[in-house]
């Protein structure tokens, strides 16, 4: 198991214009891009990161996030081993909105889910902007509600790789276990999702180069 | 008959036929659809006519006279139908549709004149602003030609104020400016306001795009064909179309093919209006837009200088205000970007209109259910054309909408070069949403072989986004043939998407559109649904069923208004508020009483307080939320608050004490509230109670002094209870408490503000003795009246208030129970209340049967040591059975004594409802309430009857 790539399903929710597609950016293209094309429906991308000697493929899930696309998430959520719950510091409303996916996830996605919830853009109190999201505050939900928290600049770097790392490490962990977990939840499900499953096996040896 | 007959048997299976295909639209909104015509078009006449266009000469003198006059230019005649609408003159080719179609806004004819010719001919000649002259030959009956000419003539009488917007509205057209500029020779004519592109340049090569040569072939047409608001689309048209529309004459082009022209000129200067009159105002579309101002085709260079940016935020902001149903979508600044690159603000506007009111409707919703609807009409279309993709895109898990729904959402500018988009969009404003579906099925097929070899959706995103960077390249690079290898990827594209796919047409669309919509919109619900009640504010006496079902009453309820009132507002005004209430409070449901208009007016102005109570946002509209909390708050299970929560309805100041005049609407308010048992149509819990000591005793009169088990006690059979005996009794009880509330409130009211209230009678100040002396006499005539008695005391704080109610075990129980028991929050409204309410009420007996069996071995107890009771012929035992017929009531009910006699007789009218045994009544509950309707006179019903 240990030589093998484990895939992890990821998905980015939350407020429009937070950054969540700059996060990935950043983290699979070492790149920031100020006035990014906000995302329409959602983007993927992957990213392989080693971990403990163990390599880890992200596949990212980046969805919009103007309300109304919201309703397009769980398409994207489905299935997803992980989240990156993001809002932006200097947006209060965004930190709402973060709380409510927290707890649509815990809802509607998979059980097990790991979620990171990311409060991006912190560059920005440097360059004068007020901070409007405490860190207090995002400690205290992400204890409430079991999450991994981080605080991140997606334009400078900062965190953005530990948001990452930080998942990674905590799903090889109960790897073994989780797996056949996973796969037993997928069988019992839709038969769509369980060719998927046989398939995320042959990913991991062929090792495809993207 | 026999055609009749085989009709009628074929009609279900013609039922479902239909339902397969898409609801037929009338034939104006097909006219209207067909040639993009604003929705105050509708064909005013129609008639059969011969048509032909001649242009103006260089000279600018008319040149036309007859059409068939040889030896000049050749002037093609075209036969087909002409439609005469409020505003324009459309005539169409009657064999091919597409090889002519004469669009014509009246504006533009300056002159009509009746055309010299043979006596049995009819004929008009139109003179055009432009000078162009089109000859209209009628064909068929001379009166009706007439008539035609007759509409035709009003109309043009009718539109002279319009008409005098023309010149200024030319003035903004570039094909106006092509033909001044190079016939009329004016060379110092200013270039017309367009997009962007004018200043900014436009996207690709120039010399690559042959943009002059291009012009000069739009150039030529126009002067042959005529052009913006009068002109010929012939074949050229359309081909002139295909090979792309030069950079210049785009944004009139798209403009003229989406009817977005039409609108413009019907409503010159709306645009300004929209955005000066909401120029200070702001939404939460507004913050939306500015999120994305600088995230719209960033690498244009426009979009990164103010006037970019401002030209952007002025049309999606105009468009928010336009239809706030829609606000502003994501993907809109994209597309809107797209457009002003080519296009002046205004019409890039109106472009943006009519492209989610005609092109693509609901895409950019609220819930975006277009865009849902057509990625799954997509799927099916891929599931149909290319099965061994999709069936390969299945197998793999891939999700199609990952790389297909931008490509609907932003009409490609997102994911193709801009310089291809653009082309892209020259045919979808010409062939409509079919484009799309074409174009993106040809994407799919031509990179088919290499999908076929993804297995992830990493993968597949690769090789689209690989494919949309080398659509300039060549197609075939590796062919020996130099033409071949001279076709782009893009022209590839364009081939496969008109040529392959042109099987794809409205109807299929539209008809697959019409199979999904419902599943769609399914989901939809279902999603919102989840998603709102999950955010709803916490309750403390609300389930989630229970808040479940109130989601689903209260949209069931905004429905009507929507549709009445013809708004899209997901608020609650205060007409449908009481809709709304009327379908589960008991209290609130039509009734009798609802004739007097004195009791109509006390449950309005009941509700009114209600209603204000719980609109937070003090807005004269409650929001679902807003209903949630006051619900939650009208329910409560804690008595104290429930007496509290009723005095805060009536203590609108806040003050903490209720005025005469409060005192007194508080107590007419709780006299409405408490009719429905006034009037005996429920039953509370105290008559609850003596019904089922009622039931005790007759078992104790049946079993005597044997010894009764809690095990051993079953319902007797045929017990008879008197409906009328407790009606009457409680409707006394709710009047006496009604009237000692009233009393105790004046009893015990303080006498705080008593000089207060003097002084505003008044009686010092008076010059007249006159009047004075009325006064003194009203004031004494009050005083008679101890509750209106001004010179007593008159107000009451909330602990007096909760004493006078609890004094009251009516009232007491009004608020600790019956009230809240009385509004059905988790019932379903379509069920017959009538039956709920009964069966509910007779349900409860039944469950809490241990208490009537509790009852009784009280009762058994009490007797024992009393011994009084063994008469056995006076218990109810011999009672009837079953109530099947009247006269086997009658025999059985024979056998009491005198003393039950009036029971018997109103058994005989009818029955209230029976029980057939305790231990059936889960299956109770499964069923209607049958026995009502069958009960044998008339419906209002007598008598409770239970039998084993």
């Amino acid at each position: 198991m240990n030589t093998s790539v484990t895939s992890i399903k990821l998905v980015l929710l939350g407020e429009a214009a937070v950054g969540k597609s700059s996060i990935v950016l950043r983290f699979v293209s070492n790149d920031f891009a100020e006035n990014k094309e906000p995302t329409i429906g959602a983007a993927f991308l992957t990213q392989r990161v080693t971990i403990n000697e163990h390599t880890v493929k992200f596949e990212i899930w980046d969805t919009a996030g103007q309300e109304r696309f919201a309703s397009l998430a769980p398409m994207y959520y489905r299935n997803a081993q992980a989240a990156l719950v993001v809002y932006d510091v200097t947006k209060p409303q965004s930190f709402i909105k973060a709380r409510h996916w927290v707890k649509e996830l815990h809802e509607q996605a998979s059980k097990d889910i790991i979620i990171a919830l990311v409060g991006n853009k912190v560059d920005m109190l440097q360059e004068g902007g007020e901070r409007k999201v405490a860190r207090e505050e995002g400690e205290k939900l992400a204890e409430e509600k079991g999450l991994l928290f981080f605080e991140t600049s997606a334009k400078t770097g900062e965190n953005v790789n530990d948001v990452f790392l930080g998942i990674g490490e905590k799903i090889p962990l109960k790897n073994a276990e989780e797996q056949n977990n996973a796969n037993n939840e997928r069988e019992s499900s839709t038969q769509r999702v369980d060719l998927n499953a046989a398939n995320n096996g042959a990913n991991a040896n062929g090792g495809c180069g993207c | 008959m026999s055609f009749f007959d085989s009709l009628r048997q074929k009609a279900p299976f013609l039922d479902k036929l239909a339902d397969s295909f898409t609801p037929t639209l009338t034939r104006d909104e097909k006219f209207r659809l067909k040639y993009k015509l604003p929705a105050s078009e509708n064909i005013l006449d129609d008639t059969n006519a011969e048509v032909s266009y001649a242009s103006s000469n260089e000279d600018g003198k008319g040149r036309l006279e007859r059409a068939n006059n040889k030896g000049r230019k050749t002037t093609y005649v075209f036969s087909g139908r002409l439609f005469l609408t409020p505003h324009f003159l459309v005539f169409r080719d009657a064999f091919d549709h597409s090889s002519c179609v004469l669009i014509l806004n009246i504006s533009t004819i300056k002159r009509v004149e009746r055309s010299p010719s043979k006596s049995y001919e009819f004929a008009l000649l139109v003179t055009l602003y432009s000078g162009a002259k089109v000859l209209i030959q009628f064909i068929g009956i001379r009166y009706r030609s007439e008539q035609f000419c007759n509409k035709l003539k009003s109309n043009l009488k009718e539109n002279i104020p319009n008409a005098k917007n023309l010149p200024v509205f030319l003035e903004t057209s570039y094909s106006e400016f092509l033909i001044a500029k190079n016939i009329l020779g004016k060379k110092d004519i200013t270039v017309p306001k367009a997009g962007l592109g004018q200043h900014f340049k436009y996207p690709g090569n120039p010399t690559m795009v042959k943009e002059k040569a291009k012009l000069r072939l739009w150039f030529d047409y126009f002067r042959e064909n005529g052009r913006n608001l009068a002109i010929v689309q012939t074949l050229m048209f359309r081909k002139l179309i295909r090979i792309g529309i030069p950079n210049r004459m785009r944004g009139e082009i798209w403009e003229l093919c989406s009817g977005a022209m039409y609108m413009r000129y019907a409503n010159a200067g709306e645009y300004e209006k929209i955005l000066s009159d909401n120029a200070s105002k702001t939404s939460q579309a507004i913050d939306e837009i500015e999120k994305d101002l600088k995230r719209s085709l960033p690498e244009y260079s426009a979009y990164q200088t103010e006037e970019g940016i401002q030209r952007l935020r002025n049309v999606l902001t105009a468009y928010s205000w336009k239809n706030p149903d829609v606000g502003y979508c994501q993907a809109m600044n994209i597309v809107v970007a797209g457009f002003l690159i080519f296009m002046s603000e205004e019409q890039a506007f109106w472009c943006l209109c009519n492209l989610c009111e005609i092109y693509v409707p609901g895409y950019y919703s609220k819930t975006m259910y277009g865009t849902l609807l057509d990625q799954k009409v997509f799927e099916s279309f891929v599931e149909d054309r290319i099965p061994v993709l999709w069936e390969y895109i299945v197998q793999h898990d891939i999700q199609l909408s990952v790389v297909s729904l931008p490509w609907f959402l932003s009409l490609f500018f997102t994911s193709i070069p801009l310089e291809y988009a653009v082309r892209i969009m020259d045919i979808f404003f010409m062939n409509g949403c079919i484009t799309l579906f074409q174009v993106a099925l040809a994407v799919l097929k031509i990179n088919a072989d290499d999908i076929l070899q993804a297995n992830d959706d990493g993968m597949f995103i690769a090789i689209i986004k690989h494919y949309f960077q080398t659509l300039g390249q060549s197609a075939h690079p590796d062919s020996s043939d130099i033409k071949y290898r001279e076709i782009t990827k893009f022209q590839e594209l364009l081939v496969t998407a008109f040529k392959e796919f042109s099987v794809i047409t409205e109807e299929m669309v539209m008809q697959a559109r019409h199979k999904y919509e419902k599943g769609i919109f399914q989901n939809i619900e279902t999603f919102m649904k989840r998603t709102q009640l999950r955010h709803m504010p916490k309750t403390f006496n609300l389930s989630s069923d229970k808040l479940s079902n109130i989601y689903d009453m209260f949209y069931q309820s905004i429905e009507t208004y929507k549709i009445s009132m013809g708004t899209g507002s997901s608020n609650m005004g205060f007409e449908v508020f009481i809709q709304f209430l009327s379908k589960f409070c008991d209290s609130c449901r039509p009734c009798e009483k609802d004739k007097e208009p004195a009791f109509r007016k006390q449950k309005r102005n009941f509700l009114q307080r209600l209603f204000n109570n719980w609109d937070s946002a003090h807005i004269g509209e409650l929001t679902l939320n807003d209903v949630v909390t006051g619900l939650d708050k009208l329910l409560t299970v804690d008595l104290l608050q429930a007496i509290n929560y009723f005095f805060s309805l009536y203590d609108t100041d806040d003050d903490g004490e209720l005025h005469r005049e409060e005192v007194l609407q508080l107590s007419e308010g709780l006299l409405m509230l408490t009719e429905p048992w006034k009037s005996g149509t429920y039953v509370d819990l105290l008559t609850k109670k003596r019904i089922e000591d009622d039931i005790a005793e007759s078992i104790i009169k049946e079993n005597g002094e044997e010894t009764v088990t809690m095990n051993q006690i079953e319902l007797p059979t045929g017990v008879t209870i008197d409906e009328e005996k407790y009606k009457a009794e409680q409707a006394e009880r709710y009047l006496k408490a009604a009237s000692n509330f009233l009393q105790r409130s004046f009893e015990y009211a303080k006498a705080v503000n008593l000089a207060e209230e003097v002084n505003l009678i008044d009686l010092s100040d008076d010059e007249d003795e006159e009047k004075h002396n009325a006064k003194l006499k009203k004031l004494n005539s009050i005083k008679a009246n101890v509750a209106l008695d001004p010179t007593h005391p008159k107000v009451i704080d909330l602990p007096t208030f909760r004493m006078i109610i609890l004094a009251d075990e009516t009232y007491e129980l009004f608020f600790s129970n019956t009230l809240r028991s009385s509004v059905h929050v988790d019932e379903h409204i379509n069920v017959n209340n009538k039956n709920k309410v009964l069966r509910s009420m007779f349900d409860g007996i039944l469950a809490d049967g241990k208490r009537v069996a509790e009852q009784v071995r009280r009762r058994v107890d009490s007797v024992a040591t009393r011994n009084s009771i063994t008469s056995a012929e006076s218990t109810p035992t011999t009672a009837a059975h079953s109530i099947t017929t009247k006269e086997e009531k009658y025999d059985d009910l024979d056998d009491f004594t005198s003393e039950h006699q009036s029971e018997h007789e109103e058994l005989l009218q009818s029955s209230w409802f029976e029980i057939e045994d305790a231990t059936e009544s889960n299956a109770m509950q499964e069923r209607p309430f049958e026995p009502l309707s069958v009960s044998p006179s008339d419906k209002k019903s007598n008598l409770i009857e239970f039998e084993a």
